[in-house]
């Protein structure tokens, strides 16, 4: 266990909330005023992140609990209900790159939201603080309270600031992920009541579960998390809020949001409901399998290069949950590695195709055209980008969708038919760069570029991409030993 | 410590000021009384709720000069807070509301008299005493939903609501005179020990007279199958009254269902809890369907208010299994009468200013009337139990105690129910702010209700972010009621 001497995470979590009610105040300055000032909070956010994170590898804690608040009661005359945080391996890695996209996000949304920009600006900051409190929360009902939170701003930036359907999307949105949350919510009571004494903190029900309980517990958290994730039958949502949702929020969306839903069966699934995870693991590996097929070959036909982007999130998080429930360490620890690669792909992916229809009004792949020639940084960047977001071995996609075919092989050989999805993957992809980067301009292509600031922005993405390929045990010098234990609890070697 | 009889300070002081407000268009006339009326009603009850305060925080021991009738405990202490709180925010919200009405002190007369009958019901430990303060409460209430007399809409409300009103008092008081026959008397602590040994060929009168009991107190509790005046009562009325009725008269409807029943339910020796949480269920769907269909704002609230009192009869359903029962109900009354209470007066201020209650006319709100739409966001997401609201945690406790009295089922109904309320919510929230307003003018929003609205908004906001004290509170309440039978 790793402490640093003041409370970090409260630091982490609070500190852009308050900053985020705040902003009313400092708008009055100006809107210049209010961008440096929120761009000055996310990088402090950074500051933190990586101080904990560097601390957590430094001392190869992983696998446990650091930075331990609590637990204080919130309620005193309701026991069970504390405030009580702490990181380990993949907290750290989340709130490393939650930090690390809201910058980037902040750097994007300069160029692309011209309206209402002082809620826009105070709500980056509330979800910020609300995501990080999702990370972080060791008590069942502080987790429900950030995850519910989560939506609040997210239901605003799609409804206000999205396309031409965001009313619609911002709806269908905030009522499938409630639904969702009310499931795991009832999950939350009937783990809470089996505990003696009864507790809601994840530390003190561990383990004392009953193997039916567990088995109801898993049924309603895949409800929970499956849509959040999103899993093949509750994925609908996706398409229509990434779609609808102006770029910068797709990349909160992608980059984060659908991170919960993994993180959550991470969590819970594996870490509190491991006998019925491992007996039932099955069950969950066919709906992965069905939701990154589902998500490789829908993504092959779209022509709206967003949508093409959403599949594929749908199908590089069935690659998480396929990971997540071979019950190995390649798969668990690939799992997590691939979180923290998807979240900065397909960041890139998104960010970009905002700025695309920024320059062109456009984002239909038969209509972009020439973009080598027109615009070359762009062009350049959506090749990179690309890149990344395939699997490419030159980016650290590759190395944890390679982690995970091998984990599930090892779980069972018929398995291996997922190595067909980075070759569907490719193809669209490819045939989407054909399209759009290797074409002859048409008339009506219009002849700008994105900005330098934003080609910048966007090749930073990289860089952890590359980094991690170089140097892995930076990530999974992190997650193995949590993965290690996991393998444990699910009872396998 | 000072001893301090709660009912009977409140009983003088309300019952006066009730009585003198009239009297005094006399001697200050009309007009001027008016304003008098007004504030001078918001003093009394402002005063109410201090002593109230001081009785619920333990400063003084809680002493009653008529223990037979009315018991001065922490239960009657908390539900008269509850009707007195939703009272004063009503009073605050009419100041602006009622402004034009010719006959202004009759109507905070009444007001007044709502509230003691109110507060007397939550105290009353005898059926006789609580049959009159229930009639001392109902009485004014119908005069009040009709109050708007050249308003048709508002005279059917009036009667539609008389007629029931007193079809409800009539069985209620049915289902007493057998209480009383079968135990001799009418004070619920002799009739608990008359009753322990009922010879078993009794028992099925006693269940005639329970089942009489739960349809007179259902018609004001607006359970299903007796929910059916309210959306006219509520649309008719005018819109501070169903805050008042919606938010208060229900929950102290609720905390004599909770004595009587209390009483009751373990003599009887079959169980009602299945029958009461099969009628919660209907009551909480029923009222959530509904509610999505609704295109007019004060019907939606109606049907809302039906469902939300789903919820609350999970508390009385787990009251004999569950020790977190009671304190969830109790908890859930004060969050949905606050949350209630000013979604209502939300409505109301919009209603005021431009005389619309369809839905379609709240689009844009946010441009329009911003503190208005801020303040019916809040309490929407309240009701729909987002947290860090404060109703996310007494939903929380009431789930939780359903689950903990073996009825995880209901609390998989009431997260359900949780989430289809979301649809109607949200809706709201969405054409406050993401819709384009109709009209773009902006409309002053009126000095009384943005203070009452911000107010209660910033109370439901903090109370959510610490709900520590409000849980302690309602749950001493409920362990000294639960240890005292």
């Amino acid at each position: 266990m790793v402490d640093i001497g003041f409370p970090i995470i409260s630091l982490i979590i609070f500190l852009p909330i308050v900053g985020g009610l705040l902003v009313a105040l400092v708008a009055r300055a100006g809107i210049k005023v209010l961008k440096i000032y929120t761009l000055g909070l996310a990088l402090a956010e950074i500051l933190l992140a990586t101080v904990a994170y560097a601390m957590i590898l430094a001392n190869d804690a992983g696998g446990s609990y650091n930075f331990v608040e609590g637990p204080f009661p919130w309620i005193p005359a309701f026991p069970g209900i504390d405030y009580f945080v702490g990181f380990d391996g993949l907290s750290a890695i989340l709130i490393f790159i939650s930090s690390f996209l809201t910058v980037l996000v902040l750097i994007g949304s300069w160029d692309l939201i011209k309206e209402r920009q002082m809620l826009y600006y105070s709500l980056i900051l509330i979800f910020e603080g609300s995501i990080m409190g999702v990370f972080s929360s060791l008590n069942m009902i502080i987790f429900y309270v950030f995850w519910d939170l989560v939506l609040i701003p997210m239901f605003f930036f799609i409804g206000i600031w999205g396309g031409p359907r965001r009313r619609y999307a911002a709806i269908k949105f905030f009522l499938f992920t409630f639904i969702g949350s009310v499931f795991m919510l009832l999950a939350f009571i009937l783990i809470y009541l089996s505990a003696t004494p009864h507790s809601f903190n994840i530390t003190e029900v561990a383990g004392q579960i009953p193997f039916s309980l567990q088995i109801i517990a898993s049924v309603l958290f895949f409800i929970g998390f499956g849509v959040k994730l999103p899993v093949f039958p509750f994925h609908t949502w996706l398409p229509d809020a990434h779609v609808e949702a102006p770029a910068p929020i797709s990349v909160f969306l992608a980059g984060l949001l659908l991170k919960m839903g993994a993180y959550g069966f991470i969590r819970f699934n594996l870490g509190l409901l491991p006998e019925a995870s491992a007996q039932y693991a099955w069950i969950f590996i066919s709906i992965a399998i069905i939701t990154m097929f589902y998500g490789a070959i829908v993504a092959l036909r779209q022509t709206d290069l967003k949508r093409m982007i959403a599949m594929t999130s749908i199908n590089h998080m069935g690659f998480v949950l396929l990971g997540a429930f071979t019950g190995g360490v390649f798969g668990i620890s690939g799992a997590m590695f691939m979180m923290f690669n998807h979240a900065v792909a397909i960041g890139i992916m998104f960010m970009l195709s905002g700025y695309l229809h920024e320059i062109s009004g456009t984002r239909d792949v038969t209509v972009l055209k020439g973009l080598k020639i027109t615009s070359p940084r762009a062009a350049t960047v959506l090749v990179l980008g690309s890149m990344a977001a395939m699997g490419l071995p030159i980016f650290s996609l590759f190395l944890s969708e390679f982690m995970v075919i091998v984990g599930a092989i090892q779980f069972d050989p018929r398995l291996a038919v997922v190595v067909g999805i980075p070759v569907i993957t490719v193809s669209y992809f490819l045939w989407m760069m054909r399209r759009t980067v290797m074409s002859t301009p048409s008339a009506e292509t219009p002849r700008r570029d994105i900005s330098r600031l934003a080609t910048f922005a966007l090749l930073i993405f990289l860089v952890p991409l590359v980094l991690t390929l170089i140097a892995p045990w930076l990530v999974l010098g992190m997650v193995d030993p949590l993965s290690q234990a996991l393998v444990n609890l699910m009872g396998g070697g | 410590m000072a001893k301090l009889d709660i009912p009977l300070i409140l009983i003088g002081a309300l019952a006066s000021a009730a009585l003198l407000i009239p009297a005094l268009d006399v001697g200050l006339g009309k007009v001027r009384n008016a304003k008098f009326s007004a504030y001078f009603t918001m003093l009394i009850l402002a005063f109410a709720l201090l002593i109230l305060t001081i009785g619920g925080l333990g400063l003084v021991t809680l002493d009653s000069s008529v223990p037979n009738l009315l018991q001065n405990d922490l239960l009657g202490v908390f539900f008269g807070f509850v009707v007195i709180l939703v009272a004063l925010l009503v009073t605050v919200a009419s100041f602006d509301y009622m402004k034009d009405n010719p006959n202004v002190s009759i109507y905070y007369s009444f007001l007044l008299f709502t509230s003691l009958g109110m507060v007397v019901l939550s105290f009353a430990v005898d059926l006789l005493m609580i049959f009159v303060a229930w009639e001392l409460m109902s009485l004014p209430t119908f005069i009040l939903a009709g109050f708007m007399k050249k308003d048709k809409l508002s005279n059917e409300a009036a009667v539609k609501y008389f007629i029931l009103g007193a079809l409800s008092s009539g069985i209620l008081l049915y289902g007493m005179s057998i209480i009383f026959g079968l135990s001799g008397s009418t004070n619920l602590n002799v009739v608990l020990n008359a009753l322990t040994d009922l010879s078993p060929n009794m028992i099925p009168v006693a269940g005639f007279g329970a089942v009489m009991l739960i349809a007179g107190f259902g018609l004001k509790l607006s359970i299903v199958p007796f929910h059916m005046w309210i959306p006219d009562a509520y649309e008719g009325a005018p819109t501070t009254v169903s805050a008042l009725l919606s938010a208060a008269t229900k929950k102290a409807g609720f905390v004599a269902a909770i004595r009587v029943f209390a009483v009751i339910f373990p003599l009887l020796r079959f169980d009602l809890s299945m029958s009461l949480a099969i009628i919660a269920i209907a009551t909480m769907t029923l009222g959530n369907l509904a509610a999505l269909t609704q295109k007019s704002m004060t019907r939606m609230l109606a049907y809302s208010s039906i469902a939300q009192g789903g919820y609350l009869l999970i508390g009385l359903v787990v009251l004999p299994t569950s020790p977190l029962g009671l304190s969830g109900l109790l908890y859930h009354s004060l969050n949905h009468a606050l949350l209630q209470a000013t979604a209502f007066i939300a409505v109301a201020a919009f209603r005021h200013k431009t005389s619309k209650t369809s839905i379609s006319s709240y689009n844009g709100l946010a441009r329009v009337m911003p503190i208005t739409a801020f303040s019916l966001m809040i309490s929407l997401l309240g009701l729909v139990g987002i947290p860090p609201l404060n109703g996310f945690w007494s939903k929380l406790v009431l789930f939780t105690a359903a689950a903990d009295g073996g009825f995880a089922w209901l609390a998989l109904g009431g997260l359900v129910n949780s989430a289809i309320s979301l649809g109607y919510y949200g809706i709201i929230v969405k054409r406050m702010y993401m819709d384009e307003p109709t009209e773009k003018v902006s409309i002053k929003e009126s000095f009384p209700f943005t203070a009452v609205l911000l107010i209660a908004s910033m109370i439901i906001i903090l109370t959510g972010i610490f709900p520590g004290p409000v849980y302690e509170f309602a749950s001493r309440a409920s362990i000294q009621f639960l240890s005292g039978i």
